[in-house]
């Protein structure tokens, strides 16, 4: 059977069950969850059977077009619907099904006290669908009506407990803050549709060699712009800290392991425009090192272990924007690294909910510490994420990073020597925070109160999840633990992704890569050291330490907020007043000038329609006069 | 004698049947100025089947007739109703309907 | 003497007419010989199956000639191709829902007279009513009128034409006059039409006498190719082309033929207005289309001016009148008078997509009108008693209508939305094919002018949305002015149906389109 053609079903499923949860409303809060679930572990299925059809192809015909249906037929531009079934895309829909499906059963439990539950559900679900839609479209039409569904999906869950105005206002801020970018893919597609009469995948990688550099740079500056607003890069980061406001399942899934990853996807795909244009390379690259360290110093002062997380997140897809914007030597790593992210810090994620669950609904890690003891699985599982994303061997983080690492270090001038240094050094914040986390959550002494000592606050018992919660828990940490290693043997993952990404000939970089990889190890550990000793063997204050400048900086995200006032939403709002007033002169008076001008002939008109069939008939006749007057008279 | 006269006659015929429309008051005589002007066309197409020396006129003439007939019908049906609502055939004092 | 040859009738290719007219026959029949309990169900189950199965029959004849080509049928008269086709099927899709707003029932009680020889007012109307009377003749009256809709698209030669006009505009001028409530109105709108109609039909028949003493002959091919080739007499040949199409601008409501159009709609029963103001003017305007793109090309110099004036007057006029009524069927209609304002737009273009774009245009403003007064005879007045009586028309009696009755709120506002062309909606597709088809045709100036009155015709129609969501209902909770009242729910199917049909054709005009793309030639 030839499951390719189905691959529509993918979409399909979820899209349905969205809509009937959503049309059933209250009659089906009791099974809804279920419904959710099944049609995301459907999903599931139906993506790994394609994956194998697909692996029994050879690697020349891993390429299948599915047509759907002709879309827009608009003049010149015919855009059709079709989905595009090959590696890359089969990867990331394993990713989000997989991943989505564990969620989805994680999350029956984690909001089993939600009367909403069912509702949370079928966002879900529309999540999913419209996740699928972008990875599986063959145009960026297509493509673009995912990416909008996944913003839209993302509004309605972060601000999911909308009841609380603080998550309703960053909701609100995610949805603004991914419309800036959503200009950039506008403003893309525009330009693609000028320069190649089209926006399918086929006819624009095709003809991207024969373009004008302008264009494709334009083109390629956009979509970065496009990227950074998904995928939360600087200058469009600020919204991601405040997105933690959603449940925890959502963090896990749209702020970790997909919708963010969906502007490194972009890139990706886009590889042959951006082969045409350096410099657009060169900003994604650029984009990436800044946020990478943006994100690594900002989430070493947090003491949210959400918005830690959420820090991280924007950290580790810096490291996948800047191996995308190598080249092709980096497509193949970013993607890769991706994969091992997906599954590290989405089964962080649930361990973070797994120890709020356990604790009450606390997020501030301050008020943790030795949690170890009492929820040992959650431990474990959440070990096994910290161990991976650090880049300890034989774990799967430490694949996948360190070979973005190698590739930073190629190059010529100073290009690899400062994106290799920023990504080593980035590689060693990562480890101090992260273990800072882990051990301020997991091990020194406990700073809550469990009853018996003297401590303030609530008293807190914690304990171990459900196991609804914590067998995704872990399955994900066996991912995160063997993924990395399973992918490298034989260089299986790059020459799986070679069809889309391209063959590329191994580079050397300007440093050995024994030495890239111990100094490396060196700074992880040096990382995790310090760590170990401020916030393990010695006493964590619970309330914050006033802290150096950096450390404020840090804490009140680098300003980005003020940043973005200033520079963003002051002159804006000045320009939205200038508009609003020309509108009202200018536009709303020409149209009000049509209005009464149109009622002053009305009424002038309507007394001709007096009631009297007999004037009616003259006006008719005086009518078929005057047409016959005038066609006669004007022949000749 | 020639054709034209019966033109000239139909198109006479068909603007006094106009006139009566647009004048008379009463319903049935208003009636009686369309199929006036119905007769009019039908003057028209017999005499320019026997200008083309063919009967399609005379046949389409018939046709014209029946269906004058069918709307007669209709028509007074029509008439009568409003007359026996309003007792009087007058149709100016259909003016409900206005503006 | 010459061997009498009987003509070659291709029964097949009639089966759509033959099929309505012989349901409608039946229905006569059964008027009169089914017992007064069974008679209102046996005609209601004749109308739907006889559109429904016409319908059938046309989309089988569609497929006969995509395979075969198009063909003349009953010896020349009418003409079996793809735009007659496609606009006999968009014509009974419309009759379908139509039929089944005119089937409809609330409370036992149809939209028409029980008795229509009954005086309005008087003790035998009283006891009639009381009596539950139906006068169930009003279905194979429609069928008659459907079987003429049917053949006036396809007619080939005038004589043809000037018969199905008649056929189709005969029982409607009966239909009009048999309103429930409101009678004297009812009546009145019944007798002008019939006057008006008559009087345009003399028009339109001198027109053939002169054309026929042109050419010597009335089919349209002939007068085709008669065109171009005699000059000197060609004042007749004008005034002669130029009535013929004014009897068929009557039909459509084009100024200064319009002035029955306002008065009849709101006069006639309200099932039967929708049923009107969609299926008439689909097919008036498919015989339009045929008439001028098969007789008039020779002519377009002449004619341009006065139809270009015709077209003008007639989007100004219905926009501009539409913005000062304050009865919403009244509004309607002026707003279906600059409606056929904007498709002849289409029959002026002279291009072939002109075709295609109307047709299409036509889909989706017949939906959008039918669903619109299916949803104008559910909103009724409530007197002092609780009682319900006749329908609710006034403009402020449709205040807060969207709070109360969101459902129906919304429904009506996407035929709005629909008739205005704004985006989503089957309208804004049509009038964008519409505008297309004149720009390539030449006529960027009426493009302009239909814009800027596509633009004032949004005021009435937003402004009834607003008045629905926006302002604050009249009358309290318990006591309403206006209420919606239940049916038995072909209404309700006929609303959902053409709801839907107006968003798809919106969002995904694809299919349709393909279609409308092959009916871009008539046959000669």
């Amino acid at each position: 059977m030839d499951t390719l053609n189905l691959a529509w079903l993918l979409v399909a499923i979820p899209l349905v069950s969205s809509a009937v949860l959503l049309l059933l409303g209250r009659g089906s809060d009791a099974w809804g969850h279920w419904l959710g679930v099944l049609a995301s572990a459907a999903s599931a299925v139906l993506a790994i059977v394609i994956l194998v059809q697909l692996l029994g192809l050879g690697a020349d015909d891993r390429t299948a077009n599915v047509h759907l249906f002709d879309w827009i037929p608009a003049g010149d531009l015919t855009v059709s619907a079709g989905l595009l079934v090959d590696p890359l895309s089969v990867t990331f829909a394993i990713l989000i099904t997989f991943v989505g499906t564990l969620i989805h059963i994680y999350a029956v439990a984690y909001m089993s006290h939600d009367v909403d539950r069912r509702r949370f559900f079928a966002y879900l679900n529309l999540f999913i669908a419209a996740m699928l839609v972008l990875v599986l479209a063959d145009s960026y039409a297509l493509l673009f009506l995912g990416w909008e569904g996944v913003g839209l999906a993302s509004y309605l869950l972060i601000g999911f407990w909308n009841q609380n105005t603080e998550y309703a206002v960053a909701a609100k801020k995610a949805f603004v803050m991914n419309r800036v970018g959503d200009m950039g893919m506008l403003v893309a597609m525009m330009a693609m549709f000028a320069t190649f009469g089209a926006v399918d995948f086929d006819t624009v990688f095709g003809a991207a060699d024969g373009a004008g550099e302008g264009a494709m740079t334009l083109i390629g500056l956009m979509l970065v712009l496009a990227a950074c607003g998904k995928s939360a890069q600087f200058p469009l980061q600020a919204w991601l800290g405040d997105a933690m406001a959603g449940p925890t399942p959502v963090s896990a899934l749209i702020h970790a392991a997909t919708m963010v990853t969906a502007g490194v996807y972009l890139i990706v795909r886009s590889g042959p425009i951006f082969e045409q244009t350096p410099t657009a390379q060169l900003v994604a690259a650029i984009v990436g090192a800044v946020t990478l360290l943006f994100g690594a110093i900002v989430g070493c002062a947090k003491d949210d272990i959400k918005k830690v997380l959420a820090a991280s997140t924007m950290s580790q897809i810096g490291y996948m924007m800047l191996a995308a914007g190598l080249g092709p030597i980096g497509y193949a790593f970013a993607i890769f690294h991706l994969i091992t992210h997906g599954f590290f810090k989405a089964g962080m994620f649930l361990g973070a909910g797994s120890v709020m669950h356990g604790m009450g609904d606390e997020v501030n890690m301050r008020g943790f510490g030795n949690l170890s003891r009492y929820m040992k699985v959650t431990w474990i599982t959440f070990m096994a994420g910290w161990l991976a994303i650090i880049g300890i061997p034989p774990f799967s983080g430490f694949w996948s990073k360190d070979k973005i690492i190698e590739s930073a270090f190629v190059g010529e001038g100073w290009q690899p020597w400062v994106f290799g240094t920023v990504a080593l050094v980035g590689a060693g914040i990562t480890a101090f925070y992260m273990s800072r986390l882990f051990f301020m959550t997991f091990h020194g002494k406990a700073r809550w109160n469990d009853g018996k000592n003297d401590l303030p606050g609530p008293e807190r018992t914690p304990h171990e999840s459900p196991a609804l919660m914590t067998v995704p828990m872990i399955v994900l940490a066996i991912g995160a633990i063997g993924l990395g290693g399973l992918l490298t043997i034989g260089d299986s993952f790059v020459t799986w992704l070679e069809p889309v990404t391209g063959h590329v000939e191994h580079h050397e970089p300007v440093l050995p890569i024994p030495v890239i990889m111990v100094t490396t190890i060196v700074l992880v550990l040096l990382g995790a050291g310090l760590a170990w000793r401020q916030y393990a063997a010695s006493a964590v204050p619970v309330a914050p330490p006033t802290g150096s400048v950096l450390t404020r900086a840090a804490r009140a995200d680098l300003y980005q907020d003020a940043v973005n006032e200033g520079v963003f939403m002051r002159p804006g709002q000045h320009l939205t007043r200038t508009l609003v007033y020309t509108d009202t002169a200018v536009v709303d008076g020409a149209v009000n000038g049509l209005g009464s001008g149109t009622l002053g002939w009305g009424e002038r008109l309507r007394r001709l329609q007096n009631g009297f069939v007999r004037s009616y008939a003259a006006v008719m006749l005086i009518g078929v006069i005057g047409a016959l007057v005038v066609v006669l008279a004007s022949r000749v | 004698m020639s054709l034209v006269n019966y033109l000239v006659l139909s198109g006479i015929l068909f603007s006094i049947g106009s006139i009566a429309v647009l004048t008379r008051r009463n319903a049935i005589i208003a009636f009686m100025g369309v199929e006036l002007m119905l007769n009019a066309a039908n003057l028209t197409l017999v005499t320019f089947g026997r200008l083309h020396g063919d009967l399609h006129g005379q046949v389409i003439a018939f046709f014209v007739m029946v269906v004058a007939a069918a709307e007669v019908v209709i028509g007074l049906a029509i008439i009568v109703s409003i007359f026996r609502t309003r007792g009087s055939a007058s149709i100016d004092d259909a003016n409900l309907l206005k503006s | 003497m010459n061997q009498f040859v009987p003509p070659e009738i291709d029964w097949a290719a009639l089966s759509p007419v033959l099929i309505v007219l012989g349901l409608a026959v039946v229905g006569v029949l059964v008027e009169a010989f089914v017992p007064m309990r069974a008679r209102r169900a046996t005609q209601v189950v004749l109308a739907v199956v006889g559109v429904g199965a016409a319908l059938v029959a046309v989309a089988w004849r569609w497929v006969v000639v995509q395979d075969e080509g198009p063909t003349a049928v009953v010896a020349g008269a009418l003409r079996e191709d793809a735009p007659a086709l496609l606009a006999q099927a968009i014509l009974l899709v419309c009759a379908f829902v139509g039929l089944l707003v005119i089937a409809d029932r609330s409370s036992g009680e149809d939209a028409f007279a029980p008795a229509a020889a009954a005086i309005p007012g008087s003790a035998y109307e009283a006891e009639a009513r009381k009596a539950g009377l139906a006068q169930t003749e009003v279905f194979p009256l429609t069928m008659f009128a459907v079987g003429g809709m049917l053949v006036f698209p396809a007619a080939a030669d005038l004589l043809t034409l000037f018969i199905a006009l008649e056929v189709l505009s005969l029982p409607l001028y009966l239909l009009a006059g048999l309103a429930r409530r409101r009678r004297l109105l009812s009546q009145e709108a019944s007798l002008k039409y019939f006057l008006l109609g008559a009087f345009s039909s003399a028009f339109f028949l001198m027109g053939i006498a002169l054309l026929y003493g042109y050419s010597g002959s009335v089919r349209f091919d002939e007068l085709a190719t008669a065109v171009p080739a005699t000059s000197g007499l060609d004042g007749m040949l004008l005034a002669g082309v130029l009535l013929v199409i004014v009897g068929l601008l009557f039909k459509v409501g084009a100024v200064p033929f319009h002035s029955w159009v306002p008065d009849v709609y709101q006069g006639a029963p309200t099932p039967i207005t929708g049923f009107m103001a969609a299926c008439t003017k689909i097919a008036a305007f498919a015989a339009l289309l045929r008439f001028v793109y098969v007789v008039v090309p020779g002519l377009q110099w002449d004619l341009t001016v006065a139809l270009w004036v015709i077209a003008i007057l007639t989007m100004i006029v219905g926009t501009v009148l539409a913005v000062v009524q304050t009865d919403m069927k009244r509004m309607l209609a002026y707003s279906s008078v600059a409606h056929a304002g904007f498709l002849l737009l289409g029959v002026i273009a002279l291009v072939p997509s002109g075709i295609s774009s109307v047709l299409f245009y036509l889909l989706a403003y017949g939906l959008a009108t039918v669903g619109a007064f299916g949803l104008l005879t559910l909103v009724r007045e409530r007197d002092a008693d609780g009682n319900v009586t006749g329908e609710a028309l006034h403009l402020s009696q449709w205040a807060g209508l969207g709070r109360r009755h969101p459902v129906l709120a919304v429904c009506f506002t996407l035929f709005l939305i629909s008739f205005a062309g704004i985006p989503l909606t089957g309208g804004f597709i049509g009038k964008f094919l519409v505008f297309g088809a004149a720009i390539e045709g030449g006529a960027w100036p009426l493009v302009v002018i239909a814009v800027l009155a596509s633009a004032a015709a949004a005021f009435f129609y937003v402004r009834v949305i607003v008045l629905m969501f926006f302002t604050e209902p009249a009358g309290t909770d318990a006591d309403p002015g206006t209420t919606v009242v239940r049916t038995e729910g072909l209404t309700a199917v006929a609303v959902v149906v053409c709801a839907i049909g107006t968003v798809l054709l919106g969002v995904l005009p694809g299919p349709i389109l393909d279609l409308t793309a092959s009916a871009t030639k008539f046959m000669l």
